[in-house]
């Protein structure tokens, strides 16, 4: 589905964002991007439709590479949610907010309609249909953001940064739709740094350190690997921890990381 | 202990809105105790935050019920620049709240306002910026730095003004979980160095347990919970009112319920497992 | 956009130039404008902007205003062709054309060697009211911010289909909008978030606030000064009286 091949991406400045990046995404896979602020994952994602370019290297997406198609028709495969509604909020209605993408793709008049309803439904937003997509407060603005993208229903959907600001309630919901999603065949990529919030959807997990790609793997076998974890200062979640510890002690009842999910939850 | 916030019965309504932001809210917070706030969004946490450091009267209208006391003296009666020195709010985006094209200029905005003379003005900007790490970075432009820069001179700022309470509004949003532990470590600080108490607004409890001395928790503009961090967590309740309790503390509260682990306060990851499986190798 | 940002927005320098006191740095530039109106002939005009790039290679600016001077030279040659139109006189017409140059290239040395602190501290000599200075002050600090915010906006509607570059003039502006008014609705937060900043810092508190810094012109400073108006004075000077006599 995704392929980045040997990507390198140097800014103006000089400054190196990705340096030698190898990266396959299969469809339907589950994926968290991890790792300090700054390490190159908002650099990465922004190459998968295409808002940046390699320096070299070649990104591909469906077997097109992103050279060769503008940010606007890669996007019709690869919807991205980045952080900050109030970029991206501007229309007279929430109607006509979720309305504009898929007016960009050329969607029938009448398929317009239905994905509009489709999406209030789905984040429960119908009872700001007509209201200004402005009044709304900051977690339903969250959620018109994802219903936007979801509404011309791409194959992969690329989530950056999803959690921030959001409280325990507005999480829970949030790893639910990304469940639903997973479930769906869509194939999701989710940039975060709460490990917290990322371990128990266990996804594959990809570790970026200073624009390198240094791990990737089951977040199971993945996030055991302490050294790794504070060398790319990524912290561990905590249950984790307390298994790993556990396993050190003379009587341990816990055979696998999963098992302690599952007993916690 | 001298009460330096002390709110009873307090409310407050927008005056653009029907329904009160805040209402029946009592709280006391003591000299030197670091309490964490929380509550799910819309809960009435940033109407409180501005409540106690004077923009709620002063720069926002609307009715008010009840009393919000700051060092005993109703913060309705004080006026800004008075709280302005008792009171510092950290707010959640740090870029809006620095106004000047350097650093040291900026951490030295509030003294500028205040009329402070030249010599104490510096002495007090280095020693704000000595505390909170920034020295060198003093003639850099606000752009060119991280968010946990911005957020290091955000907070200088405040501290530049020597206020006995510092307010921080979800100030590790931004930030990733290794930055945001050092932010913590630096709010520890600021309590031993200077006895500063600190309240905290936050989603992430898991950073906070181990320093806060209390958690309270809001609801639709009430107080529903108010204790230890352990209190709190091992209740029933926490998770009904939309906080995340930390992953560690729910093994802990279960194994507390089967009588294999200690209840009367909060373990770490390793003390829990010497707990569970005898002392480590 | 390139020949604003490249001609007008500060950059950190360290030439002896970047070092002068701010209130020199505007004198000369004052001077060089005034220079640029008064003369009236090709050849003076020449030696203006000689001379202005003689400063900004001293400030170690040069490429700079050289490729402010070049983005500007579209525009001056707009200006050459819509006089000849109307005054069919070839001398004047090119005069007005490389006046325009000289009036940028001297307001341009000025804004690129001055950071927005010494705008500050030249605006506060003036005696401009406090919150003017301070409105300004913030206004150019956050113009870096504004410029990202743009960026993070344009690629948040590209990536729901927005195409920015194709299309004809109207409609290519006409997709401006989602990007404008995103522009504008952080824009008006943004300074909302600065109110509330501001009160809680005792903005106002106090009517003479003190400031950190404190600017005093060195001996340098002063004599830099003086050696400009007296190069300006000559100069004048030979235009109108000394050079007519050599030419025609």
């Amino acid at each position: 589905m995704i392929e980045f091949s040997d990507v390198t991406f140097v800014h103006q400045n000089g400054l190196k964002a990705l340096d030698k990046v190898n990266l396959e995404v299969q469809q339907g896979e589950t994926i968290a991007i991890v790792g300090e602020n700054g390490a190159g994952k908002t650099t990465l994602v922004k190459h998968v439709t295409g808002l940046l370019k390699p320096t070299s290297g070649t990104v591909t997406v469906k077997g097109t590479e992103t050279t060769k198609a503008s940010t606007a028709q890669l996007s019709r495969t690869v919807g991205i949610a980045f952080q900050n509604p109030d970029h991206q909020l501007f229309s007279e209605s929430v109607h006509d907010e979720i309305a504009f993408a898929l007016r960009n793709f050329g969607f029938s008049p009448q398929l317009v309609e239905n994905r509009v309803t489709w999406g209030l439904e789905l984040f429960g937003l119908e009872e700001y249909r007509d209201s200004s997509p402005l009044v709304l407060s900051g977690g339903e603005k969250k959620r018109l953001t994802l219903a936007c993208i979801l509404a011309w229903d791409p194959d992969v959907v690329i989530l950056d940064e999803p959690t921030v600001g959001q409280d325990a309630i507005q999480k829970e919901r949030l790893a639910g739709t990304i469940k639903q999603l997973g479930s769906a065949g869509k194939t999701i990529v989710v940039v975060s740094h709460d490990i917290e919030f990322l371990w128990p959807i266990q996804p594959r997990v990809v570790v970026m350190r200073s624009g390198r790609i240094v791990a990737d793997g089951p977040a199971s076998s993945l996030m055991l690997e302490r050294k790794m974890l504070e060398e790319a200062r990524v912290s561990q979640p905590q249950l984790v921890t307390f298994y790993q510890e556990l396993a050190r002690r003379p009587r341990a009842p816990f055979v696998d990381p999963l098992e302690v999910v599952r007993w916690v939850s | 202990m001298v009460e330096v916030v002390r709110a009873e019965n307090y409310g407050f309504r927008y005056s653009e809105s029907k329904k009160w932001a805040v209402r029946n809210f009592d709280l006391t917070v003591g000299s030197g105790e670091i309490v964490v706030l929380a509550g799910p969004s819309g809960c009435g946490k940033s109407t409180l935050l501005r409540s106690v450091n004077g923009l709620i009267p002063h720069m926002y209208v609307g009715q008010t019920e009840g009393s919000v006391m700051v060092d005993g003296r109703p913060v309705a009666d004080t006026p800004m620049s008075d709280l302005a020195q008792k009171v510092g709010l950290l707010f959640q985006n740090p870029e809006n709240q620095i106004f000047m094209f350097s650093v040291e200029r900026d951490v030295a905005f509030g003294l500028e306002n205040l009329g402070v003379p030249r010599e104490e003005m510096r002495k007090r900007v280095d020693e704000a910026m000595r505390l909170m790490g920034i020295t060198e970075l003093a003639a850099r432009a606000p752009h060119e730095l991280s968010d946990g820069q911005k957020q290091r001179v955000a907070l200088a700022g405040v501290v530049a003004m020597n206020p006995r309470l510092i307010i921080l509004d979800e100030p590790t949003s931004l930030l990733d979980p290794r930055t945001a532990l050092e932010l913590v470590e630096l709010l520890e600080r600021l309590r031993k160095e200077n006895g500063t108490t600190l309240v905290v607004v936050e989603h992430r409890l898991d950073l906070l347990v181990t320093v806060a001395d209390r958690i309270v928790v809001m609801s639709d503009g009430t107080k529903v919970l108010d204790g230890t961090p352990r209190d709190v967590l091992f209740g029933d309740q926490a998770e009904g009112y939309g906080i995340s309790v930390p992953a560690i503390a729910r093994a802990q509260r279960l194994l507390a319920r089967e009588g294999r682990a200690p209840a009367d306060r909060l373990l770490s990851a390793k003390e829990l497992a010497d707990v569970l499986g005898g002392a480590g190798t | 956009m390139m020949w604003l940002s490249g001609g007008f927005i500060f950059r950190k320098g360290n030439s002896a130039y970047h070092r002068l006191d701010p209130r020199v740095k505007l004198l000369i530039s004052a001077l060089l404008f005034t220079a640029t109106l008064l003369v009236r002939s090709i050849f003076e005009l020449a030696l203006v902007i000689a001379f202005a790039m003689a400063i900004s290679a001293t400030a170690r600016v040069l490429r700079r205003v050289g490729r402010t001077m070049l983005l500007t030279a579209t525009f001056s040659a707009f200006i050459f062709v819509v006089n000849i139109l109307f005054t069919r006189n070839l001398e004047t017409s090119a005069v007005y054309a490389i006046r325009f140059i000289a009036i940028v290239v001297s307001t341009s040395l000025f804004f690129i060697t001055a950071s927005p602190d010494e705008l500050e501290q030249v605006m506060k000599t003036f005696r401009l009211p406090r919150d003017v200075v301070f409105a300004f002050v913030t206004a150019v600090r956050f113009i870096p911010v504004m410029m990202l915010d743009t960026l993070q906006i344009m690629d948040a509607q590209k990536s729901r289909g927005l195409e920015l570059e194709k299309g004809n003039l109207l409609r290519r502006v006409r997709n401006m909008i989602p990007v404008l008014i995103p522009l504008v609705v952080n824009s008006v937060i943004r300074s909302g978030e600065l109110a509330e900043a501001m009160e809680s810092r005792a903005y106002g508190a106090v009517a003479r606030p003190t400031s950190l810094v404190e600017y005093r012109a060195r001996g340098a400073d002063k004599a830099v000064a003086l050696a400009a108006v007296l190069l300006f004075a000559i100069g004048v000077y030979s235009f109108y009286f000394v050079l007519p006599t050599y030419l025609p």
